[in-house]
């Protein structure tokens, strides 16, 4: 079977109209990754137990391919009752397994925040949850914009595993084309050429937003 | 639940071997083309880069599905087994790269510059004083790729190789038990990869208050 040009630009709309399935799956992840990670994070500094339960748990989730994730969670919870669309499993796989990563840049970017920050919040009389989300989370993201954005650029282009349990974004697209034509080349290299045009594009627009925080905070 | 979980482990085997074959890909790539980029100026060092971004910014489960099904339509026949330790490797030494060209800029200025005042030329230079310091500070890295690739052989699955992941699908095709099979395949990579992410943390450490100390003095 020879590669057909014809066929891949006739194809190319199907592709491009999965695009924005890509898109929207990989925010919603990555803004529910960024919340468990914080989450992971604060429990991990309460320490005890709980801190040690946590380290174990993040050591473990980043241990674990995102695949056996996803087909442990797509084929085990329905046994226990708990149906799930392959959309939300997709979506809580991807946040599940960044959020571990994440919970790593949150810690070095709270651990950036100087001592004095905590000592005068306290002696302020601000509340821990005041103390959190108007003193120390502003300067962490300020300091994690970075680390943060290449994760979710990471993430973005994770989302193709959700093709893998037929959740019709870019690569679920590409393999609905090929069972229903028999031809994959075509789709399989319009699907790298239009990816490595996103994600490279996409960590463009990270790397722009990284330049512009610096500058802001520089003056 | 301990028979399924050695029926899962025969897979590792193919696990292993696309880990392996997967290495000779990254070690090569991931020094040649750091250095490269290290060195290489203006047009030569455009191309290295291009070359790095290509197997790096592309998602490895997507490079994997346009290698296994595009590399026949263009007459290349080629075994699952080396697209795939090929793609996985690439990808991760991509990575690594990285790691290499930054440990080397990283390094002082003054080092070079004290190779030059020797006589040294510029091979023994990078061999003898610059990459004996650089390695340590790619270590984390270094470990952290291979995890990346050792769990990125559970892609293999997809184009047919019987891998721990493969096999844990056929498994739960057979015996309609997935919570127990898939719960045996968590464990078996976690068997795995959980001590070389520890190993991982602990270099880390290690490095960065060697690093520390450096600085100290």
């Amino acid at each position: 079977m020879q590669f057909d040009p014809a066929f891949a630009i006739e194809i190319l709309p199907r592709l491009l109209a999965a695009i924005w399935t890509t898109i929207w799956v990989s925010i919603a992840a990555s803004l529910l990754a960024a919340l468990m990670g914080l989450g992971w994070e604060l429990l991990r500094r309460s320490g005890g137990v709980i801190g040690a339960c946590v380290q174990f748990l993040i050591d473990a989730i980043r241990s674990i391919p995102i695949l056996a994730q996803l087909y442990f969670l797509f084929f085990v919870l329905p046994t226990y009752g708990v149906t799930l669309s392959a959309y939300t499993v997709g979506i809580f796989s991807l946040a599940l397994y960044y959020s571990s990563y994440l919970a790593e840049v949150f810690r070095a970017g709270i651990d950036s925040v100087g001592k004095g920050q905590f000592e005068a919040a306290k002696s302020l009389g601000l509340s821990r949850v005041i103390t959190l989300t108007h003193v120390v989370l502003p300067q962490v993201f300020r300091q994690i914009a970075a680390p943060m954005g290449n994760y979710f650029v990471s993430l973005l282009k994770s989302t193709p595993y959700l093709g893998v349990l037929a959740v019709p974004e870019m690569l679920g697209a590409a393999l609905e084309i090929a069972s229903d034509t028999f031809r994959y080349a075509e789709p399989m290299i319009m699907l790298g050429i239009l990816f490595l045009a996103l994600a490279l594009s996409i960590a463009w627009l990270v790397r722009r937003l990284e330049l512009r925080m610096q500058r802001l905070y520089e003056r | 639940m301990i028979g399924t979980m050695l029926s899962i482990l025969q897979g590792l085997s193919v696990t292993l071997q696309v880990t392996c074959l997967g290495l000779l890909f990254a070690l090569p790539f991931m020094f040649i083309c750091g250095v490269a980029q290290y060195l290489a100026t203006g047009f030569a060092r455009l191309a290295v880069t291009a070359l790095i971004e290509f197997w790096r910014s592309s998602p490895v489960i997507v490079l994997l599905f346009v290698f296994y099904y595009s590399l026949p339509a263009f007459g290349i026949t080629l075994p699952a087994v080396l697209v795939g330790s090929m793609v996985l490797g690439l990808n991760a030494g991509g990575y690594a790269s990285q790691a290499v060209r930054a440990a080397l800029q990283g390094l002082a200025p003054g080092q070079v510059e004290a190779g030059r005042s020797l006589g040294f030329r510029r091979l023994p230079i990078l061999l003898l004083i610059e990459l004996p310091q650089a390695l340590p500070i790619m270590m984390p890295s270094f470990i952290n790729q291979f995890i990346q690739l050792l769990k990125g052989t559970s892609l293999v699955s997809l184009i047919m190789l019987t891998d721990m992941t493969f096999r844990a699908k056929e498994i739960a095709q057979v015996t309609y038990d997935p919570a127990g099979v898939y719960s045996g395949l968590l464990l078996s990579y976690l068997i795995v990869c959980y001590p070389i992410t520890r190993l991982g943390r602990w270099v880390e450490g290690r490095v960065a208050r060697s690093q520390g100390a450096a600085h100290a003095i």
